[in-house]
């Protein structure tokens, strides 16, 4: 048995060890053992609850089919913003990927052109990327965006099949907005 | 005396002068290349108003403005310091750049609205303390904070001067100054500044090919070293310009042994010979009392060494003396005095110099700088004359090498001066020989960076790095070694040049046996006494940024 003796020591030691096979199963805690009563009292008073909450208004929701109101100032995945004569917003100062904590923004500006104008003024994304993966939701880039470029909109079921598809692109982002954030922009603008 | 720099008096009013400072600001530090780096931008941030009391008009003016292919300008957001056309009148004596009209209306312009046509223009977007004058070379593509920048050497020609490299996911996106004062004093040339876009150039080689088609680096280089092996004097190699004090080195070893009695001709090198004694240092031109340039053009050759010639001129007083065939930029100080020998003659003008009256009186320090006359002059004989002369009216000489590391390749001795006529075999590294391809050509192997028309004919094509990847030193043109600090990743397959080296030697049947570049380094500086300072390359560690204290907002 040698052998035996051998793996026993191998095993690692347990970080609390169990009680050894030598010691006896310590004594039930002194003092008033509860009578049949007070069980019975104790199974009344969780039924009670129980039916109570059967005859309360529910609180929870059938998702997905039904979904929960969001506040107005939700933050859900990001918008880019174009004027209303279809130039972008966006100047490409980057101060959204400066500002952003987890630093998934990622701008890269070029010059406009007379040829090729993207963005009013000298300067625009030429690549814009969110990686929404990494994203936190804080809102930060909305606030450091000089022109509101950038805005977060009200969806929050971001789900897909890659990684790579969690990166959007300009093209993703420059989606039409839905209204409510514009609603949610315009009563913004009315407050400051 | 006691200078109050915080009292509420003087809080005040550097916050005032911030603010009419802005008056007829536009305020568009979101699209400016300034952003993030402006002492404009930082001081109002310290200790500006955070909002302005200016409503009325702010003056407008038609913006950017290209100054020149490299430089744009944007007038609204100028503050007419002046910085630029000072540096432009005193530092590079030139008149391109001033100011039109007058009082608030100033504007800064070039000459007759010219392209600006100097070789130290860039030096302006530095100086701006603002984000008028921004490089039109890397505009708009990074911000500062994107950026990370290695300290290292410029690799465009024998100066050396010290400068920046940033790069942004891999790209280099610009090249700054970086002050050395023995060297550049903070001062770089447009070559230096904006002639850098190849290294990101889209088209790079990455991959070795052998007749046009891709091949290994362990085939490419065999096929490389049946071409040229045992070719003896019908081998002729081709070296770049910027070649490494470590790659020069390794490079003797292939020479000494499988490559023995091989031609070399080394990129833009002038016919110099090496020099005899200790040279005279860049710093010291500052003392000179009298300095006689020889058969140079030195705003073309050696632009900074041009600028502290032209500060040793004009803050110093030292008087110039040019010998040249051609008007050069210095005679632009009327006290230049100018000798136009004819070409090949220089010597023979130096030693009549002996006698000149203010080299007999020059009451401090002789500088004599001497060039090769683009190749007119015959040099041995001129160097010899210009260390006599130094000798017989007690100054000291500076050879005015030409290509980047030529005084390091003339230590390591393989700085050739051939014409490679008549060769069998050809190993061009760098770009092709200026001179062409020769005919007689049988067999070529092209080390580049590039692809180019000349080396569609080449049996093999090696990728090689830029100055933005590799490794190593330069030895300046004053005999100082600086070492190269990369930016830029060496990505497989790309391999860095001591490492082909290497195995192009094993593949010619000689051992280098290194396993990187500080292996090099010290046999390098053991075999070499000049490379000597190989031996212990400086930390790595950059100098901590200043940190700006005081109080913000009164
Ligand atoms: S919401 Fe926050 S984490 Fe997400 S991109 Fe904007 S700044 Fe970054
Ligand atoms: S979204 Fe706004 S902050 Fe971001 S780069 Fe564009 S303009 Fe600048
Ligand atoms: S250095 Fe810049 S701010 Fe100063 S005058 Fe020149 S352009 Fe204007
Ligand atoms: S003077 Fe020479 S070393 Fe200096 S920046 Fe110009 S090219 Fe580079």
């Amino acid at each position: 048995m040698a052998d035996d003796e051998k793996t026993t020591d191998a095993r690692p030691e347990h970080p609390t060890p169990l009680r050894g096979p030598d010691e006896g199963i310590p004594a039930h805690p002194k003092g008033k053992v509860p009578g049949v009563g007070a069980d019975i009292a104790a199974l009344a008073t969780g039924l009670k609850t129980t039916l109570g909450e059967f005859f309360s208004p529910q609180v929870t929701l059938e998702y997905p089919e039904d979904k929960s109101p969001r506040s107005e100032r939700y933050r859900g995945r990001h918008y880019l913003r174009r004027y209303e004569n279809g130039l972008e917003r966006c100047i490409g100062c980057e101060l959204c990927a400066a500002a952003c904590p987890v630093g998934c923004i990622l701008v890269i500006a070029a010059e406009n052109t007379e040829e090729n104008r993207v963005s009013p003024g000298e300067r625009y994304a030429k690549t814009y990327e969110i990686n929404m993966l990494r994203c936190i939701f804080c809102g930060y880039c909305e606030d450091a965006c000089p022109v509101q470029a950038i805005v977060l909109g009200p969806e929050y079921e971001l789900s897909d099949t890659s990684r790579e598809k969690f990166i959007y692109t300009k093209e993703k982002l420059l989606e039409p907005l839905p209204p409510d954030v514009q609603a949610r922009l315009q009563s913004k603008a009315k407050e400051t | 005396m006691v200078v109050k720099t915080l009292s509420p008096m003087a809080v005040q009013a550097r916050a005032d002068i911030l603010e009419f400072e802005l008056v007829n600001h536009p305020l568009d530090c979101p699209v400016c290349d300034k952003g993030g780096e402006c002492p404009l931008q930082d001081f109002t941030f310290r200790h500006g108003y955070p909002t302005s009391r200016i409503d009325g008009p702010r003056l407008h003016f038609k913006k950017p403005i290209p100054l020149s292919e490299n430089i744009a300008l944007d007038r609204e957001r100028c503050v007419l310091c002046y910085r630029c056309t000072r540096y432009y009148d005193e530092v590079a004596w030139e008149q391109e750049l001033t100011v039109g009209q007058r009082g608030v209306q100033s504007f800064i312009t070039s000459q007759f609205d010219q392209p600006l046509q100097s070789i130290f223009s860039g030096n302006i977007i530095d100086l701006c303390p603002v984000g008028a004058l921004t490089s039109r070379v890397w505009r708009f593509e990074s911000r500062p904070w994107d950026m990370t920048h290695t300290e290292s050497i410029c690799s465009k020609c024998a100066v050396g001067c010290n400068v920046n490299l940033w790069q942004r996911r891999g790209q280099l996106v610009r090249v700054t100054s970086r002050e050395n004062d023995d060297i550049d004093e903070g001062w770089i040339c447009d070559r230096g500044r904006f002639d850098y876009t190849d290294v990101n150039d889209p088209s790079r080689l990455r991959t070795p090919r052998i007749n046009g088609a891709k091949a290994t680096w362990a085939d490419a280089l065999a096929t490389v070293s049946t071409g040229i092996k045992g070719k003896g004097a019908k081998l002729g190699i081709s070296l770049p310009k910027d070649i490494t004090n470590e790659e020069a080195f390794l490079f003797k070893r292939l020479l000494d042994g499988p490559l023995r009695g091989a031609r070399v001709k080394m990129h833009g090198r002038t016919a110099l010979p090496a020099p005899i004694a200790a040279t005279l240092r860049i710093k010291d031109l500052d003392a000179a009392r009298v300095i006689v340039i020889v058969a140079s053009d030195t705003e073309s050759d050696v632009p900074i060494v041009n600028l502290r010639i032209k500060k040793a001129a004009s803050k110093r007083g030292a008087r110039l003396i040019v010998i040249h065939p051609d008007g050069v930029d210095l005679d632009r100080d009327p006290n230049t005095i100018h000798i136009r020998n004819a070409p090949g003659s220089a010597a023979a003008e130096v030693r009549k110099l002996a006698s000149h009256r203010l080299l007999k009186s020059a009451g401090g320090p002789i500088a004599i700088l001497y060039g090769d006359g683009l190749g007119s002059e015959e040099m041995a004989d001129l160097a010899k004359s210009c260390r006599d002369l130094a000798d017989a009216v007690g100054g000291n000489v500076m050879p005015l090498y030409r290509a980047t590391n030529e005084r390091g390749a003339i230590e390591a001795g393989v700085a050739g001066w051939d014409p490679l006529d008549g060769i069998e075999a050809l190993l061009s590294w760098g770009p092709p020989p200026t001179a062409g391809i020769p005919t007689s050509v049988k067999f070529m192997a092209a080390w580049d960076h590039l692809p180019r028309p000349e080396n569609e004919k080449a049996d093999v094509l090696l990728p090689a790095t830029t100055f933005a990847q590799r490794q190593g030193s330069y030895t300046n043109l004053e005999g100082t070694v600086q070492f190269l600090r990369p930016p830029i990743e060496v990505v497989p397959p790309l391999k860095e040049s001591w490492e082909v080296l290497v195995e192009l030697g094993a593949a010619l049947g000689l051992t280098l046996d290194y396993a990187g570049i500080f292996a090099i380094q010290r046999d390098a500086a053991a075999a070499i006494p000049a490379l000597a300072a190989l031996a212990q390359p400086p930390s790595p560690e950059p100098a901590p940024e200043p940190v700006l204290i005081g109080p913000a907002h009164p």
